[in-house]
């Protein structure tokens, strides 16, 4: 494959007849039987992103239940992926606290996925902008593929943003300007109820999305299954999200529908 | 004219049409039709108009099925009357470019006309017209669609293209071009539409002079066929390969081939959507005159290899 950048996370070969091949985890190329112009053919990418609070206030139990749940969210998707018939799901990962870094730089394909566990910084502050910031220039155009599905981002925080005054709001004003960062689906779980705030909703900007609280230490699995779902179900082609998010997440029926409003022509 | 949803060829005086069109595996699980629509249309002097649609598929668009269907029937009809007049005279390169603008035009006036016939004789139910309430739109927002057409009469390649979906104009050497501009609002997620309120202006059209740019093949193909593609970009591979493929096989090696390149792109290994193909193929062996460097370098296409 012609890769624009590094990081790209698949190679193919030229079709030709009679080849008779496969390449590493996640890669669904098609085994030829008739020759067909250009380098074979896969289904399209969904890009997920993981976005996960490592402040300090993480450290004990959090950030151990939140590693379980994570490495046990990748099967899950990766059935989804098998089972459906659209997309192939890459999985990247930041981490941030006072600043943000790749915890898993280059797509991987979910179903190879060995989650490393993430470590709190100690001290660390939540400053959610730059993370949002380093996911927009993931997005860019030229950095995905032109032919990928909507990404799907998922926060994972416990606390309040901590932001500088203006880069929290810079930082997502930089995701919403990417095409794709705005039309991702974006998801987010508040570890205990004070995490909840009006700065996840803006992340979200869905109101038949909410917040997805996991009051304790044993809810973060929970919600990550629900966020999981999400993530597939939302993610594909033409999905009706509204309808989708009153079934997974009990939206009232009051929430207008945004199945209309969608943008789906210019 | 025939609409097809199975391969078809016929041997016309200068080019072969091939076409292939599959329901998308998507589509096929969730009960929904196949919403892609191809047809051809052959004229007099070995004239032919070619064009495919996509339905967009959307709830909104609850009749892109039907849309996409009489957007091809009128884009052949349309198309085959300016070959014809182009054939009857010796065009220039503006009378061809103006050929384009008027397909555009006339396409547009008449798709609308045809959807206001067929709500005539078939109006909204009264369900359709709470799905159109909710969203506010105008009634011919139900049937949007895309539309990509080529004609090739009096050795002008004349095409208009509305939305996603891909031309791919191919010469022998392999090297290839976009027969019409690209459109930076394509971002993958929205497109423009045949439904859309200023869709004349969203069209994009050309005419190239065949005799100075000597093409192999034309490609139209909606986008699931593009979004199969594993490589990024695809087009040259695909072009290199259509030209190689085209010297060592005729037609009917690829009236075996196309649909089967449709139905692939379309399955679960490929782009899961609804996928056509229509392949224009030179007859006549190597066309080529020794003119396309020259046609490059004073500012002819842009050629992509």
């Amino acid at each position: 494959m012609t890769a624009p950048g590094s990081g790209w996370p698949y190679a193919t070969d030229r079709n030709n007849e009679g080849l008779n091949s496969a390449d590493g985890p996640g890669m669904t190329r098609v085994e030829p039987y008739s020759r067909m112009p250009g380098g074979g053919i896969s289904r399209r990418p969904l890009h997920f992103i993981i976005l996960a609070d490592c402040s300090g206030g993480m450290k004990g139990e959090k950030i151990q239940a939140l590693n379980y749940a994570i490495a046990d969210m990748m099967p899950h998707l990766a059935a989804w992926e098998r089972d459906q018939e659209q997309a192939q799901m890459f999985v990247r990962a930041i981490a941030f606290a006072t600043e943000p870094w790749w915890h898993i730089p280059d797509p991987q394909p979910v179903a190879g996925i060995r989650w490393k566990p993430l470590q709190p910084v100690p001290k660390g502050l939540t400053n959610m902008g730059p993370a949002f910031a380093m996911a927009a220039e993931a997005l860019a155009p030229g950095r995905i593929e032109r032919r990928a599905l909507r990404p799907a981002l998922l926060l994972i925080t416990d606390g309040l943003a901590t932001d500088p005054p203006g880069q929290f709001e810079a930082g997502l004003g930089a995701l919403m300007t990417q095409p794709a960062g705005k039309a991702a689906l974006r998801l987010a779980i508040a570890i205990g109820r004070d995490a909840q705030s009006a700065a996840l909703d803006r992340f979200i900007a869905d109101p038949n999305v909410p917040v997805l609280v996991a009051n304790s230490t044993e809810d973060i699995a929970d919600r990550l299954v629900a966020a999981s779902l999400a993530v597939s179900r939302m993610s594909e082609a033409g999905a009706d999200r509204s309808a989708l998010a009153r079934r997974l997440f009990g939206t009232p029926d009051d929430v207008p529908a945004q199945i209309f409003e969608q943008d789906t022509i210019i | 004219m025939t609409r097809t949803d199975h391969p078809a060829e016929d041997r016309i005086a200068t080019w072969h049409v091939i076409t292939g069109s599959a329901r998308g595996a998507a589509h096929t699980v969730s009960g929904l039709p196949n919403q892609d629509a191809v047809a051809r249309q052959d004229g007099p002097g070995g004239t032919i108009a070619v064009a495919i649609a996509d339905g967009h598929g959307h709830v909104r668009h609850f009749r892109s099925a039907d849309g996409s269907a009489l957007a091809v029937d009128v884009g052949c009809q349309v198309a085959s009357r300016i070959a014809v007049r182009l054939t009857a005279g010796a065009p220039g390169a503006e009378e061809a470019a103006l050929a384009g603008q008027e397909l555009a035009e006339v396409l547009v006036a008449d798709w609308r006309s045809a959807v206001a016939a067929q709500l005539a004789v078939r109006p909204y139910t009264a369900q359709e017209h709470s799905v159109l309430d909710l969203a506010a739109d105008p009634p011919e927002v139900p049937y949007g669609s895309t539309l990509l057409v080529a004609t090739i009469a009096a050795d002008w390649l004349v095409c208009a293209q509305i939305g996603d979906g891909d031309m791919l104009a191919v010469c022998p050497d392999g090297r290839f071009f976009y027969p019409v501009a690209g459109d930076d609002r394509l971002d993958g997620q929205r497109t423009t539409s045949l439904c859309q309120a200023d869709a004349v202006g969203s069209f994009r059209t050309a005419a190239h002079d065949l005799r100075e740019v000597p093409l192999v093949a034309l490609l139209l193909a909606t986008d699931g066929y593009g979004n199969a593609q594993a490589d990024e970009p695809w087009q040259p591979g695909v072009g290199r390969d259509l030209a190689a493929l085209a010297a060592e096989h005729d037609h009917h090696w690829f009236e075996q081939q196309v649909p089967d390149w449709a139905q692939r792109c379309a399955s679960t290994e490929g782009s899961g959507d609804d996928t056509t193909i229509a392949l224009l193929l030179h007859p006549g062996g190597d066309p080529r005159t020794g003119r396309v460097q020259a046609d490059a370098e004073r500012g002819g296409p842009e050629w992509t290899d």
